[in-house]
């Protein structure tokens, strides 16, 4: 069941990046909003995926990489669909749908692959730390998304081209906005994903810090993200200041995260 | 049936020619020319950059010769102008120039700022004031609402109207694409001249709330802020004005820049994050180029904005190739129900000739056969039925061919098969 629904959340997000696509080649507002409806479809098909996940056989542990990219993909799309309650963002769907897809596609690849795992005695830590990181991870991401696009914006205005009519970006105001929203809420989740980490290290060793190079990296990005956090918050940084550390930030985050895992 | 159209518009004829020609109320001219004997049909197209006028005719020459003849007396005479003054600024347009002509007008292919939406609006207000004064008939409805249709598909299957061209359309764009909505935005103008009022206008019907106008001379600048529901102030307030603003769009003489990168860098500390977007209409500038380095700060002046719309005119005239095939599609279309017409008179002359055999034929049967009335009326029902079939192939035949060139042929064919002469009386036939 937990790997039809993933099928089917998959499904309907290549659709709704191909209609967003298509409305966006089309100039066509009912294609548009029409792949917002397929992304909202696909993001509750993809709750349903991984709320009956535990059915598999084995169960796949959530610090699998498949089952951790596909809850970030679903706490991503979540966001942006919220955020695209009170922001003209309808266009980015053309971005974020085929980012959903990809990670579910993989999930549905790996997902039945994946070994049970066995934490014995650590608890709930596992888990708690792998949603929190992973929710943590994809709001994030989407700051890091809507950085790379004021950034883009902020050059295309400062160099006086025309607007590209192909693909209208958000304004700045609103790019900043998703930004700003983005990091206050990512990087609490982030902080706790880190801490329900430790514990976890806790619960398994004895010692809060095992030395691993994953802890490592994520501490260091942590420490990044909160002095990012700090600057924006405190120290009233530059909306442009803030997309390009957003995206560096992010790009650390990834490297800390995903990166480390496939190198060590 | 021809079409015929003369006119002048912004390339044949200078702008004080034009607005010498120009009418107000098209009705009375357009039945004095639909009274003539040669033209069955008329409308009158009268803009700020054209006078067209496009007619249905039986006789070319003749319209031809009515056409400017109406130019020189009915429309120049009373203004002085002759036949020889305004013969070198009028274009003439005959059958199916007239046809692309009309759909190029409508699609703003042929306006001064090709792609601007209000001739549309202006071609079907000249329609309507056709038809109300009993000048358009069914040829001129049937073309005016092709070039309806036409212009409706170049402007959602091209992007000719879509990338600003004038320099406020471009300046507002822009501030779009920094802001998120600009009705909670705050304005501020610096100037009280011209250009400030136009952009005052604009700036209201965008629907900013909150606008300031500073002048040097605080007088002119309350007089414009009364009009327009902005607040006035005197030119010491521009610092604390410029911390308020979002937008600034500045337009006042003096020889040095009025907005300087340290009075702006100034505004930006105060509000951190909140963007500036400066539009310099000023000549000479009035705001330094270097507060564009500021990161929070946009700033555009004429040669910037007046870039991007050249930029802009230039993707739409890439554009225009596509709205040029989509007219020549209509136009073809059209073409082809105007040529269909041709064929009426030799179908429905068949049509008579065969309905008159049956007639005959059935008369004399039925006087043999003695049948009763239900049979009559079998046998009435069958000869039609036989007869329609017979004719329904050639008949959809013609109807084809005659929208094509060669087509003529056919319908040639048909009258000498079918011994179909114009002036012979159908019930003659054998």
């Amino acid at each position: 069941m937990a790997l039809q629904l993933h099928e089917w959340a998959a499904a309907f997000y290549l659709v709704a990046g191909l209609v967003a696509w298509l409305g966006m080649a089309q100039r066509s507002a009912g294609l548009e909003r029409g792949s917002v409806g397929l992304l909202l479809a696909g993001a509750l098909l993809h709750v349903g995926a991984l709320s009956t996940l535990h059915n598999l056989d084995p169960t796949p542990p959530l610090t699998d990489l498949p089952a951790a990219v596909s809850f970030m993909a679903c706490i991503g799309t979540l966001f942006f669909l919220v955020l695209l309650r009170w922001l003209r963002l309808a266009g980015l769907c053309v971005l974020v749908a085929p980012v959903a897809f990809a990670s579910v596609f993989y999930a549905v690849l790996r997902l039945p692959r994946a070994a049970a795992a066995s934490f014995a005695g650590s608890g709930s830590w596992p888990h708690a730390h792998v949603l929190l990181s992973s929710a943590g991870l994809a709001l994030l991401g989407v700051s890091g998304l809507a950085g790379l696009l004021f950034l883009a914006e902020h050059r295309r205005l400062k160099a006086k081209r025309p607007i590209d009519l192909r693909f209208p970006l958000p304004s700045l105001e609103a790019l900043d906005r998703v930004n700003r929203v983005s990091l206050a809420a990512g990087f609490p989740l982030l902080t706790l994903g880190v801490v329900s980490g430790m514990l976890w290290v806790d619960a398994e060793s004895g010692h809060l810090w095992s030395g691993s190079p994953h802890e490592t990296f994520s501490v260091i990005a942590w420490a990044v993200y909160a002095v990012l956090v700090g600057a924006r918050f405190g120290a009233s940084q530059g909306a442009r200041q803030a997309a390009a550390s957003a995206v560096g930030g992010f790009a650390l985050l990834c490297f800390a995260v995903i990166g480390v895992e496939l190198l060590v | 049936m021809r079409i015929l159209l003369l006119g002048m518009n912004h390339r044949s004829a200078p702008l004080e020619l034009r607005e010498q020609l120009a009418v107000e109320d098209p009705a009375p001219p357009l039945q004095k020319l639909v009274a003539s004997e040669d033209i069955d049909e008329a409308a009158l197209l009268s803009t700020c950059n054209r006078v067209e006028v496009v007619v249905v005719t039986r006789g070319l020459e003749a319209a031809r010769m009515r056409l400017h003849s109406f130019f020189a007396r009915d429309l120049g005479e009373r203004q002085g102008l002759s036949l020889r003054d305004l013969e070198p600024h009028l274009y003439e347009h005959v059958d199916g120039d007239a046809m692309r002509h009309v759909l190029r007008v409508a699609s703003s292919l042929d306006s001064m700022v090709v792609g601007e939406p209000q001739i549309l609006g202006q071609t079907k207000e000249a329609y309507r004031r056709a038809v109300e004064c009993g000048a358009a008939g069914p040829l001129l409805g049937r073309l005016f609402q092709h070039a309806f249709v036409t212009a409706k598909r170049v402007r959602t299957e091209t992007r000719l109207a879509e990338r600003p061209v004038s320099v406020a359309r471009v300046a507002l764009d822009l501030a779009h694409q920094i802001f998120e909505d600009l009705a909670d935005k705050r304005a501020l103008l610096i100037g009280a001249g011209e250009m400030i009022e136009t952009a005052l206008d604009f700036l209201r019907r965008e629907g900013l709330e909150s606008i300031r106008v500073a002048n040097r001379t605080p007088e002119r600048a309350a007089e414009l802020a009364t009009r327009f529901g902005a607040s006035a102030h005197g030119l010491e307030e521009l610092p604390a004005l410029l911390r308020e603003a979002d937008v600034v769009l500045s337009s006042i003489g003096g020889e040095h820049p009025i907005l300087t990168e340290a009075r702006v860098a100034e505004a930006l500390r105060t509000r951190p994050g909140r963007p500036i977007f400066v539009i310099d209409i000023g000549v000479p500038r009035n705001a330094e180029p270097t507060i564009d380095r500021l990161d929070n700060a946009y700033l555009y002046d004429l040669d910037d904005l007046g870039s991007v719309a050249r930029d802009n005119a230039e993707q739409r005239h890439r554009e225009t190739a596509q709205g040029e095939a989509i007219v020549e599609e209509e136009r073809q279309r059209f073409d082809g129900w105007l040529s269909a017409l041709r064929a009426v008179p030799t179908i429905r002359h068949l049509r008579e000739r065969v309905e008159a055999i049956r007639a005959r034929e059935l008369e004399s049967a039925l006087r043999r056969l003695r049948l009763g009335e239900r049979e009559r009326g079998e046998v009435e029902q069958l000869t039609r039925s036989i007869v329609n079939k017979i004719l329904h192939a050639p008949v959809s035949r013609l109807r084809r061919e005659a929208e094509r060139e060669e087509g003529m042929a056919y319908l040639e064919a048909a009258r000498v098969l079918f011994d179909l002469d114009e002036d012979a009386d159908p019930s003659d036939a054998e």
